[in-house]
């Protein structure tokens, strides 16, 4: 079986070669059919890559403990869900579903595109087939998941904390996220190389970036309730290193998502726009290089993986080559008009962009700090979350602000007159509702209130906005469908604001108490009471469950009975931390129990933690998606807008 | 007007660095002695650790990831459900007497599934 899966990964390699190589050819010589040929290539490394998979996925199944990879992921008591979920648990199955996906990807959109910009796919599938080949041949050579060994009686077993449902979906999400912005990069580069430089590239890859930017979206904020509900320390997102590997990316690719509509509209930003989606794709190889390689140890230890200098020699050829090529097209990509005011909607969408792309390179100098300090210094030195709070707060507030204004504003230049008309009710209704917490209490964190206040603005001018289009169509369905990209986008933006408001009312106006409790005693935090009351053991499948029944009381009633604990594994010889969450709906905050030492006689050391709002962080993933969806439901207006525009190019 | 932007988000950038310091010494054990302010220690937990963060302060050795220079640990606080013998862990301190005080929170484990280099077997 193991030979069947290497032959596929073999076959693979060929096929992205063969794309690479003749796609080149046959593009720069104006092949048709070579190119044709090419493009079917990569839908051939596709099925390929899918047997190596399947492969893969069987012996997981199987608990075919000569595959080492299946013995080093999994055990005999791991139930089938999470043994498959192995397949990404590991450095060679991380990279195999990297493969897939990204066959899948190119596959997919040499089908669509080939009819519609047969000049464009022509010169991307030699990209895609070149990316395809630094995987297939990592998948070859360096790093198997196919190698063998005389089978051991039974696995190591999978790390506990990943033994939970979010493990079957997370990591996929974020695989499409990451690889699926190898598309843009690919068609941007395409458009590049065939010295077709209107924003052609960019309309044939919109969806695909909004598809990739969505599921990195969706993925970090399982990621983040994960952390919540599983890590078991009461918080969500902690500047881990990895965790910044995909919030990067997703950031960059934001950004490319507001400056493309400037190239559309205004035809500016060209050359921005290409060096955006170049740093959107770098920092999704980054990411994946930053998790995989062992870097974040120490500088010097990223050899000890055999990935890392592969990856590094990738990325830089990567970076090194795309930007030698937008160098060597810029007399292509001269802007057609120039930014007329600084107070006009272009200006508002080049703010947002400003600071978007300074939030990421800030943050990739956080992640890079450690790395470069030990390349200067000889010794390394991080930097912690008070760097990163700081900078989300000076770069994520304006953004706010922004996201309010940007709409509303007008494109060219806006007259003093029209911004007053146009702010009145937002404003108004900021102020009020800021006035109002002030009142309640809410001052005691002066950026808290800042971004309460932020979001309600906001809140007030998409509304204001939905009011408005809706009166002047006169149906809300029609006039979501005849802009369905503008509407989602506001729906998006109005998941940014529950977003804030779940990050700033559980960062800045949470509680916490520590204490050590025995049976019988209780502990106050932020109003309520927690009451110890025994402790119970319990056997499972492939682990002994030890938890506390702790009853939560507000105003002298008990409201709910909650058991944190912890879970000891037996094959993996590991203990993890269980925590319990009682979610008070009414008041809109949770409270977090940890059970964080269990003493032999029964005594325990409780961490409890209160935190507002954080719901809204996870409601606002449903709206997030519904906005999204809404932006890239198939439009038949826009298909023949676009049919006229490509007809009138090719013209 | 965009260099003026870009100018104006270096600025704050360099103005947090200079007012906030370059971030924390990350060392290992025997890169100790000449650190006098708080570092992040980094190393291996060799012996066995005693105490629970708690009642009983945790107490163990850190070891340098590649040698043999180490140094004892004091900390209280909790404990992260990876710690154990030969784990690499992170901690904030100082030096004092000879004992490295960790500071409360601040024990970390290296999450093994994420950043270990594959194994070699």
């Amino acid at each position: 079986m193991a030979d069947l899966g290497r032959a596929a990964l073999f076959v693979s390699l060929g096929l992205a070669l063969y794309a690479t190589i003749v796609g080149a050819w046959a593009a720069r010589a104006g092949k048709r059919r070579l190119a044709d040929s090419a493009g079917n290539a990569l839908l051939a490394a596709l099925g390929s890559t899918a047997v190596a998979a399947a492969v893969l996925v069987a012996a997981l199944v199987r608990h075919d403990f000569s595959f080492v990879y299946v013995a080093q992921h999994t055990s005999t008591e791991l139930p089938t869900g999470y043994s498959i979920s192995a397949f990404w648990g590991g450095q060679e199955g991380s990279l195999l579903l990297w493969l897939l996906v990204l066959t899948g990807y190119a596959g997919a959109a040499v089908l669509l595109n080939r009819r519609r910009a047969p000049d464009l796919v022509a010169w991307s599938v030699p990209v895609l087939g070149a990316v395809s080949i630094f995987f297939a041949f990592m998948l070859v050579a360096v790093s198997s998941p196919f190698a063998t060994q005389t089978a051991p009686a039974e696995g190591e077993g999978l790390v506990p904390s990943l033994q939970n449902p979010y493990m079957l979906a997370h990591p996929p999400l974020l695989y499409l996220g990451y690889v699926g912005l190898t598309v843009p990069f690919a068609f941007a580069i395409g458009a590049l190389l065939a010295r077709r430089t209107d924003e052609r590239w960019i309309v044939a890859t919109r969806r695909w970036t909004l598809v990739a930017w969505t599921a990195l979206g969706i993925g970090q904020l399982l990621g983040a309730h994960w952390a919540y509900v599983e890590v078991g320390w009461g918080g969500y997102y902690a500047w881990d290193p990895v965790e910044n590997a995909a919030l990067m990316p997703w950031l960059a690719a934001t950004a490319f998502l507001h400056s493309v509509m400037i190239q559309e509209k205004r035809g500016m930003l060209k050359v921005w726009n290409v060096l955006l989606v170049i740093l959107a794709f770098c920092l999704s190889l980054f990411g994946t290089f930053l998790t995989r390689s062992g870097v974040v140890t120490s500088i010097h230890s990223f050899t000890e993986s055999p990935l890392g200098p592969w990856f590094l020699g990738f990325i830089c050829a990567v970076t090194v080559g795309s930007l030698g090529l937008v160098f060597l097209r810029l007399p292509l990509l001269r802007s057609k008009t120039r930014l007329e005011s600084l107070v006009s909607r272009e200006a508002a969408f080049l703010y947002n962009n400003l600071l978007l792309v300074a939030l990421c390179l800030t943050i990739l100098w956080g992640v890079a700090f450690p790395m470069l300090s030990e390349l200067v210094h000889g010794e390394s030195r991080t930097v912690g979350r008070p760097y990163y709070d700081f900078f989300l707060r000076t770069f994520g507030l304006p953004l706010l602000l922004l996201m309010g204004i940007g709409p509303l504003i007008a494109w060219r230049r806006a007259s003093l007159r029209s911004l007053g008309r146009m702010f009145f009710w937002p404003a108004g209704i900021a102020v009020v509702v800021g006035a109002i917490l002030l009142a309640l209490g809410a001052g005691s964190s002066t950026p808290g209130l800042a971004a309460y206040t932020f979001c309600a603005f906001v809140l007030a001018s998409i509304v204001l906005e939905f009011v408005r289009g809706t009166r002047a169509v006169g149906s809300f369905t029609q006039l979501v469908g005849r802009n369905r990209r503008r509407y989602g986008g506001y729906i998006v933006h109005a998941a940014i604001v529950l977003l804030a408001l779940g990050v700033a009312g559980s960062g800045a106006y949470g509680s916490s108490t520590e204490r050590k409790l025995s049976p019988g005693q209780s502990l106050e935090v932020g109003g309520y009471t927690l009451t110890y009351r025994s402790l119970t053991q319990q056997r499972a499948a492939n682990h002994v469950a030890v938890r506390a029944a702790v009853d939560v009381s507000r105003g002298g009633e008990v409201v709910a009975r909650v058991e944190p604990g912890k879970n000891q594994y037996f094959a993996e010889d590991q203990v993890s931390n269980e925590m319990a969450i009682y979610t008070n709906w009414l008041r809109a905050e949770d409270v977090d129990v940890i059970a964080d030492q269990i003493d032999p006689g029964g005594a325990i050391y409780f961490k409890a933690l209160v935190k507002p709002l954080v719901n809204l962080i996870w409601l606002a993933g449903l709206v997030f998606l519904a906005g999204a969806l809404v932006a890239l439901w198939p439009d038949a207006r826009e298909q023949r807008r676009l049919a006229t525009r490509y007809a009138l190019v090719e013209a | 007007m965009i260099a003026l932007s870009i100018a104006a988000v270096l600025a704050v950038f360099i103005l947090y660095t200079s007012a906030f310091g370059g971030g924390t010494p990350s060392i290992s054990p025997s890169q100790l002695p000449g650190h006098n302010g708080r570092v992040s220690l980094v190393g291996k937990v060799t012996g066995q650790p005693t105490g629970d963060g708690h009642a009983h302060a945790l107490r163990f050795r850190l070891r340098d990831r590649d040698g043999s220079a180490s140094v004892p640990v004091v900390y209280r606080g909790s404990v992260p459900d990876l710690f154990k013998s030969g784990r690499e862990v992170v901690v904030d301190g100082h030096l004092l007497n000879g004992t490295f005080v960790g500071v409360r929170g601040t024990l970390v484990t290296k999450c093994p599934s994420k950043y270990a280099p594959a194994k070699n077997t």
